[in-house]
């Protein structure tokens, strides 16, 4: 490009518009992380899901990979940041949003954990009286609460970037969420993996296919 | 024809630049050079014009033990675009 060449208005305004859509072309996310946490989120609702169908229990639970994933998520952050050659004004936003939505995740187990822990007792208790299982079944409401968490930042990142994978993957999350607060504890667990695979796995995949064929254009043009 | 426009703005690796910086909070000097498709010693001029007019901000820095320049629009080259397109939108409207 030179530098001193005469414009008439017209080139300018077409210079200006060029430039400005080349930037918001720029911002490429890999996908990487969307991706982990699809998959994440939906192995450990069908192996919940396959526990309680099949009446056997893990050693383990199976929800601590969601706490082994965040190692690689820090890694990934890390190193997003480090390849990124331009900053835009929604980077911050968007990363307090998915921090704030992590911390209230934890926030919801911890709660939900309590509540159970309560209604446990009352429920066995209820059992050794009356002979019969408990009327209500606080399980049967805690995936709704999570499904309407999830869609919360999947939507308003669609929304903020553009990419309408996200934003109906957020309202699939919301749309899975009225459904669950109606159906049985297993119907739930498949909704909440339906939800983790068009949320985040699917734009996630999406999202790396478009980094990757973005690199590959910046390849040829820097041959 | 174009003597009430910002000189500093009115040439197009330098418009090209504010253009490209007024869409984002900051960007690489690499980023730069990539989408105007330039060279290093060309925008590197223009960039240090645009300094010395306040409408950037210069920050020179080691990243991975390699020097790397990033530039941010400043207020003052904000209020400077936003008067160059109010002008040239007065030019094609008189037209």
């Amino acid at each position: 490009m030179e530098q001193e060449k005469k414009l008439t208005e017209q080139e300018s305004l077409h210079l200006i518009t060029m430039m400005i859509n080349k930037a918001k072309e720029s911002y490429h996310d890999t996908g990487i992380g969307a991706v982990m946490w699809g998959a994440v989120i939906a192995v450990c609702s069908l192996v919940r899901l396959s526990e309680v169908q099949f009446a056997y229990k893990l050693p383990f639970d199976i929800y601590l990979l969601t706490l082994v994933a965040i190692i690689p998520q820090i890694l990934i952050s890390i190193r997003e940041k480090k390849e990124r050659k331009v900053k835009s004004y929604d980077d911050p936003y968007l990363d307090y949003i998915w921090l704030g939505f992590g911390i209230t995740i934890f926030l919801l187990i911890h709660i939900s954990n309590n509540i159970f822990g309560e209604w446990g007792s009352w429920a066995n208790e209820y059992k050794s009286i009356t002979g019969k299982q408990a009327p209500f079944r606080f399980g049967e409401y805690v995936n709704p609460l999570f499904l309407m968490l999830y869609g919360m930042p999947t939507f308003i990142t669609g929304a903020a970037c553009k990419f309408k994978p996200m934003l109906w993957g957020g309202i699939f999350c919301w749309l899975c969420c009225i459904v669950a607060v109606y159906t049985s504890i297993k119907i739930d667990l498949l909704l909440t993996a339906a939800s983790a695979i068009l949320a985040w796995l699917v734009p996630g995949v999406i999202m790396e296919k478009e980094y990757r064929l973005y690199k590959k254009e910046q390849a040829q043009l820097n041959v | 024809m174009f003597k009430d426009l910002d000189p500093i703005l009115h040439s197009q690796l330098r418009l090209a630049v504010m253009s490209l910086l007024i869409s984002v909070k900051e960007a690489e000097f690499t980023f730069l050079k990539e989408k105007t498709n330039s060279t290093a010693g060309n925008l590197s001029v223009q960039i240090q014009k645009l300094k010395e007019a306040g409408y950037i901000e210069v920050i020179k820095q080691f990243k991975d033990n390699y020097p790397q320049t990033t530039c941010k629009i400043t207020p003052v080259g904000i209020k400077a675009f936003e008067q160059y397109v109010k002008d040239l939108q007065a030019y094609l409207t008189q037209k």
